[in-house]
Formats: C-alpha cells, sequence, structure tokens
C-alpha cells in the first residue's frame, strides 16, 4: 500500500491551510472582520467564565477531599495545599478547562459553520473570494489560542479557591497556612506545564470545531453530527495529548 | 460583447454524468434562463460558473479569459465581476442586512466605510429595504432575504450577475417584484444575468435566452428565448415544460413507450 493512501489527506490539508492563513494574517493580510473576532474572543472567555469557575471550584475542592480524607490517617493534612496546588496546575486546570471549552465552545463552532455551510453561507463566502478559512478557522482557532491560557491562569486560581474552601473546613488549616504551603508546593515549571497544555488544548479544540463545520453534510443531521464529532474528537484529542505531555514531561524530568 | 463564454462544459458527481455538450454564449445585457426539471443539474452549472466547483471537462471564459485555467489572483479579479444570489439567498446570520451588502463593497472596491454604507443604503433602498437595514436575516420574511440577497448580488455593481432560483417560494406578486427588479438592474446597469428559474411567468417575462437541459438524455435540448422555444421547440419535453402540458412517456429499451400514452417524436 502506498504511503499516500495512509494519509489523512483532508485533515493535514485542512491543517496547512490554516497555518498558510495564520502566516497571511500575522504578515497583516486577513480578510476577516474585528467586530467578529472580538464576538469570538468573548465568547471564548468573558462568557465561559461563570462555568469555567464552577467547576474548577468544585474540581479543586473533591480534589482537596479526597487529599483530606487520607493525609488526615497520617496527620498530614496541612499537605492537602501542596496536592491540590500540583494537581490543579499541572493537570486539573488545564484538563477540565479544555474539556468545558470543548462541550461550550467546541460544540458552538462547528454547529455555526455547520449550518452556514448548510444554508450557502459559505459559498457565498467563497463566490465573493473570501476564503473560509480565512474568515471563519483563523479567528476562531486565534481566539481559541489566546484565551485558553488565560482560562487556565483563572482556572488555577479557582481550583485552589476550592481546595481552600475544603481545607479551612474540613481540616482547619488556616488561609494563611493554606496559601503558604501552596506558594511552597508550586513551581513555574508546574505552571509553566499547565499552561502549554492549555495553549495546545485550545489550538485543538479551535481546529477540530471548526473542521467539523467546515466539513459537514449539508443538511440538519450534518449539523447534529459535526457539533458531536467536534466535541467527542477534541475530548478524545485532549486525553491523548495528555498523556503526550506527560511522557514528555516525565522525560524532561519536569 | 461576450461576457462569458461555456464551451463543451461536462458535469459529474463521481462517475455519474449529470450533463455533458453544454455550451453558449452570454452577451452584456442578456437575461439568460437556464432551464429544465428538477434535478437535472441547473443549479450545478451555476456553481461551475462562479467558481465553487470545476467542470468535468471544457472551458468557462470570462471575456476571453479561461476562469479554471486561471491561477488563483487571476480567479479573484474575475470574481470581482460576479454578483451571486442563492437560491436561500444565503445571507450571513451573524451580520445585519447593512453589514451583509457592504461585504462585497469591503472586498471588491476601494470605497472608504462611509462611501460604502451610503452604496449599500442606495441598494437595499432599491429593494425596497432601507428600512430593514438594521435587521439581522433571521427577523425576515423569505421574500425580503430574496431581495437582501439581492441587493447583496448588486451592490458593487458586477457586470454579471447569477441568479439561482429567484422567484422560488415566493407568492405572485413578489414574484412578479422581484422579475420587475431584475429587468430594472439590467436597464440601469446593463448587467447581464443567468439564472436559474422554473417559474414560467418569470421565465417568459423576463429571459431573452435561455438553454434546456434534459435529465434524459443528460444534454441540452433547446436553446433560445424561453417564449419563443414554448411556440416553436420541436422536443416534446421542451413543448411540456413550458406549456404545462402532460410530458411525453419516456422510451423503453424496445423502442416503445413504457405506458399508454400517446408519445410525440421529437
Amino acid at each position: 500500500m502506498q504511503l499516500a493512501a495512509l494519509l489523512p489527506i483532508r485533515p493535514v490539508t485542512y491543517l496547512g491551510q490554516v497555518l498558510i492563513a495564520a502566516a497571511s494574517g500575522a504578515a497583516g493580510r486577513w480578510t476577516f472582520r474585528a467586530k467578529d473576532l472580538g464576538q469570538v474572543v468573548a465568547d471564548c472567555s468573558a462568557r465561559a467564565v461563570p462555568i469555567v469557575t464552577v467547576v474548577n471550584v468544585l474540581v479543586g475542592a473533591i480534589l482537596a477531599f479526597v487529599g483530606a480524607v487520607q493525609l488526615i490517617k497520617f496527620g498530614a493534612g496541612i499537605y492537602v495545599a501542596d496536592g491540590v496546588a500540583i494537581a490543579v496546575a499541572r493537570e486539573m486546570a488545564a484538563i477540565i478547562t479544555a474539556v468545558v471549552m470543548a462541550g461550550r465552545t467546541g460544540a458552538a463552532f462547528a454547529a455555526e459553520i455547520a449550518t452556514m455551510q448548510a444554508n450557502e453561507e459559505v459559498d457565498a463566502l467563497e463566490v465573493l473570494g473570501l476564503d473560509a478559512i480565512d474568515f471563519l478557522v483563523v479567528p476562531r482557532v486565534f481566539a481559541m489560542l489566546t484565551m485558553m491560557p488565560l482560562l487556565f491562569i483563572y482556572a488555577v486560581i479557582t481550583g485552589l479557591f476550592g481546595g481552600m474552601v475544603v481545607a479551612s473546613g474540613m481540616l482547619n488549616v488556616s488561609t494563611a497556612a493554606y496559601i503558604d504551603r501552596v506558594a511552597d508546593a508550586l513551581s513555574w515549571a508546574h505552571l509553566g506545564l499547565g499552561l502549554a497544555k492549555a495553549f495546545v488544548f485550545g489550538a485543538l479544540i479551535g481546529l477540530v470545531g471548526c473542521y467539523c463545520g467546515l466539513y459537514a453534510k449539508r443538511n440538519a443531521a450534518g449539523v447534529g453530527v459535526a457539533t458531536t464529532s467536534a466535541v467527542v474528537v477534541a475530548i478524545v484529542g485532549i486525553i491523548v495529548l495528555d498523556a503526550v505531555f506527560a511522557v514528555c514531561a516525565n522525560a524532561l524530568d519536569i | 460583447m461576450t461576457l462569458l463564454a461555456v464551451d463543451q462544459l461536462e458535469m459529474r458527481f463521481g462517475d455519474r454524468l449529470i450533463q455533458t455538450g453544454i455550451s453558449f454564449k452570454i452577451e452584456k445585457g442578456t437575461i439568460f434562463a437556464v432551464m429544465g426539471g428538477s434535478g437535472c443539474g441547473k443549479s450545478t452549472l451555476l456553481k461551475h460558473l462562479v467558481g465553487l466547483l470545476p467542470p468535468a471537462s471544457g472551458r468557462v471564459t470570462y471575456q476571453g479569459v479561461d476562469y479554471w485555467a486561471s491561477d488563483d489572483a487571476q480567479r479573484a479579479k474575475l470574481r470581482a465581476g460576479f454578483g451571486m444570489l442563492f437560491q436561500s439567498a444565503a445571507l450571513w446570520s451573524s451580520m445585519t442586512i447593512l453589514e451583509n451588502v457592504c461585504l462585497p463593497l469591503e472586498q471588491h472596491t476601494t470605497l472608504d466605510a462611509a462611501a460604502r454604507e451610503r452604496r449599500a443604503r442606495e441598494a437595499l433602498e432599491w429593494v425596497a429595504l432601507a428600512e430593514f437595514a438594521h435587521f439581522f436575516p433571521a427577523d425576515l420574511s423569505g421574500g425580503m432575504k430574496k431581495r437582501a440577497g439581492l441587493a447583496r448580488a448588486i451592490a458593487a455593481q458586477p457586470p454579471l450577475l447569477f441568479l439561482d432560483e429567484p422567484s422560488a417560494g415566493l407568492d405572485p406578486i413578489s414574484s412578479k417584484r422581484l422579475d420587475d427588479l431584475v429587468l430594472e438592474i439590467r436597464e440601469r446597469t446593463g448587467a447581464a444575468v443567468v439564472f436559474v428559474s422554473h417559474e414560467l411567468p418569470s421565465l417568459f417575462a423576463i429571459a431573452d435566452d435561455g438553454i434546456f437541459f434534459d435529465a434524459d438524455s443528460k444534454h441540452p435540448i433547446a436553446h433560445g428565448s424561453p417564449s419563443a422555444l414554448r411556440d416553436t421547440a420541436e422536443h416534446p419535453t421542451v413543448r411540456a415544460f413550458l406549456r404545462r402540458e402532460e410530458p411525453p412517456a419516456p422510451q423503453t429499451a424496445a423502442g416503445g413507450t413504457s405506458n399508454n400514452a400517446q408519445s410525440t417524436p421529437p
């Protein structure tokens, strides 16, 4: 069998087109409207804050609770802060935020672009000489790339807050002691790793959501399939990439 | 002056032949109808003409330039000369009607923002939608969407307009208004119009020339203005279509007809 037959030609072509369009945009030749970019950025950031807050506070609290149950047995309850800080910064904030964004924003990208395909809106752009990749995909991927790291930082803070609530409630750890332990446990390496993940997950969610929308079948069922695929592929991709990050971090001793 | 020439175009979906041997020319100011039964490839032809779908073979030339043999830069230049009204209007749903009409001007002209808005408002006034400029497409009726789509197509005053079923789904009065608009656009801008339609009153009212596709034989079976074809066409399918008569019975392999109806030889 020829090697070319094994390659997923369409996704690879799509990725190449997005990279070329992004490079062209970086050189100042973008075709999307600033207003559209603003709306997508707001969707990927401010409008996602409530759900990101709720989920990450709860995850921080759950981590603290699980840790507390075990650590109390050894009289080491204060170290719950270390466990929450490292788990949130290295893993949970990035993964949980990415999963929420895949279900919320990635699905919205897929549904919106698939509906545009079904309504011939993408054809109308092409007839006008506007490339769908430039006009629809680049601003969405750019927004996810830039907003995910910010959401990650926010998710870390809210996760730590959730852990603090449980630590002070269950273990009577003072706020000052909790913050002191967190500051001691958290290193730039942990935060850097989480930040790198958030950046990569953001790109993945944006790319997958737009891809599923752009290549959807032109009917109502196609919109549904595109939306489901965008969420499933993005979540599976996030887990796979996280595993790759874990291996790399271990190899690099991070 | 020939604006558009189609030469021996063949349309396929994968291995399935849709139509072959399509050739015609469109002069400046001509309103050209693409006719035929449902599923015979009329809308697909428009996609080949506006650059959305490459044909299986044949040439599409705009003022002598072969579209499908051109590079991207040349195609972009040629596309600046098109305006297209899609069957579903295909207005960009995230934009207001005014923004929809402004975008082609932004893309194809060097006008500043104020001039673009002025021009877009003129186009909307022309189609009687000036007061709906800040509405979103979802807030408009089907007929209004079609008119907004027409305003978007004509805003940059392209020499060539493509209209895909402009009157489909409209009531007779809205349909008549749209026909009058098309005639007025031709009058005022001198644009040539290629339109796909099933609506007989529209075909007879506005088309000067046309081509008729046959889904069975998979090639064009008549050329000419719809009213002339109605009166003089020899092919029974064309006559039946344009006179709203019972269609001829399809021929069987044995040479007879598939039912007991009388067939008229072409």
